[in-house]
């Protein structure tokens, strides 16, 4: 990804995280082209499904699909899967995340986090120290 | 292979006080600081134009006293923060490109529950990076022993010293 930007994919369906994410990315000069929003896993999947994407960050628990039958769907997908992907979330249920992470998914960070743990996942996700 | 103490004594310091702050781009000079308790050194380095600052501040916030804030502003995280970020940018540097470094905010002995001034001096900070779209690069907070920190000029790496020794943050 380096040196191309990035079109990330917000998935959460509280307004104020998808916000604080945004913010966090632009502050650790991701070098993001566009941003989608979603607030369920369902409108992730039409965002999906319609746009290059080239990062998704996703909570677990939504209303109308979760995070994890979201992951699920893109996994299976085979013009989806390599999309990396990138759960926030609050589950305290290390087992779950772990096997999400079995599954595919490239990350996980546990809600609370400061702005400096997302940025360090997103980099570690993206590849190299510095995306300016 | 120098030590990291050995490369450090090569240097020439530039003392940073209490309620003081310094800025550097001379690659041969060490910004230092002594006696961090609760107090937080901000380490902030510009590797374009290779400017570095040093700031020691005491305490969280100017609101608590603006008459003696006028007085002394690098006393508080504020208005310490505004200075410095101020000197630097008159000297080229951009605070989008400055990378931040902590350390500090320990409770030591005379400093009951009640103040807690490192875990405030501690949010004091996060709140104003946050404000001004700064990120942490690296931290290194609480505990309850005295830091000395250090910061090479030449390349911005910081340098802490405690009892157990020095180590790069």
């Amino acid at each position: 990804m380096t040196g191309e930007n990035c079109n990330v994919l917000i998935v959460d369906d509280s307004a104020l995280i998808r916000q604080v994410v945004k913010r966090t990315l632009s502050m650790a000069h991701v070098p993001v082209g566009q941003w989608f929003e979603a607030a369920d896993g369902q409108a992730a999947l039409d965002v999906l499904r319609t746009n290059k994407v080239d990062l998704v960050l996703a909570d677990l628990h939504m209303p109308t699909m979760g995070g994890i039958e979201m992951a699920q769907h893109i996994m299976a997908d085979p013009a989806m899967r390599q999309i990396p992907v990138i759960v926030v979330s609050a589950d305290p249920n290390t087992e779950r995340l772990d096997g999400l992470k079995r599954q595919g998914v490239r990350a996980c960070l546990r809600k609370p986090f400061t702005p400096e743990d997302l940025r360090n996942v997103v980099r570690e996700v993206l590849g190299g120290p510095d995306h300016e | 292979m120098k030590s990291k103490s050995q490369h450090l004594e090569r240097k020439r310091r530039i003392i940073v006080g209490m309620s003081d702050a310094r800025v550097s781009d001379c690659a041969t000079e060490l910004l230092v600081t002594y006696s961090l308790g609760s107090c937080i050194g901000v380490a902030l380095y510009d590797p374009l134009v290779r400017l570095a600052g040093l700031l020691h501040y005491q305490l969280p916030s100017s609101v608590q006293d603006p008459a003696r804030a006028l007085e002394r502003p690098l006393m508080y995280a504020d208005t310490g923060m505004e200075q410095l970020l101020g000197q630097m940018e008159k000297h080229g540097a951009q605070r989008r490109r400055m990378k931040v470094i902590l350390a500090g905010a320990a409770r030591m002995l005379n400093d009951t529950q009640l103040f807690n001034i490192g875990s405030r001096n501690h949010a004091a900070i996060r709140k104003f990076l946050w404000q001004h779209n700064m990120l942490i690069e690296a931290e290194e907070v609480g505990g309850s022993v005295p830091r000395t920190m250090y910061v090479r000029v030449l390349d911005g790496t910081v340098f802490l010293k405690t009892k157990t020794g020095v180590r790069q943050l």
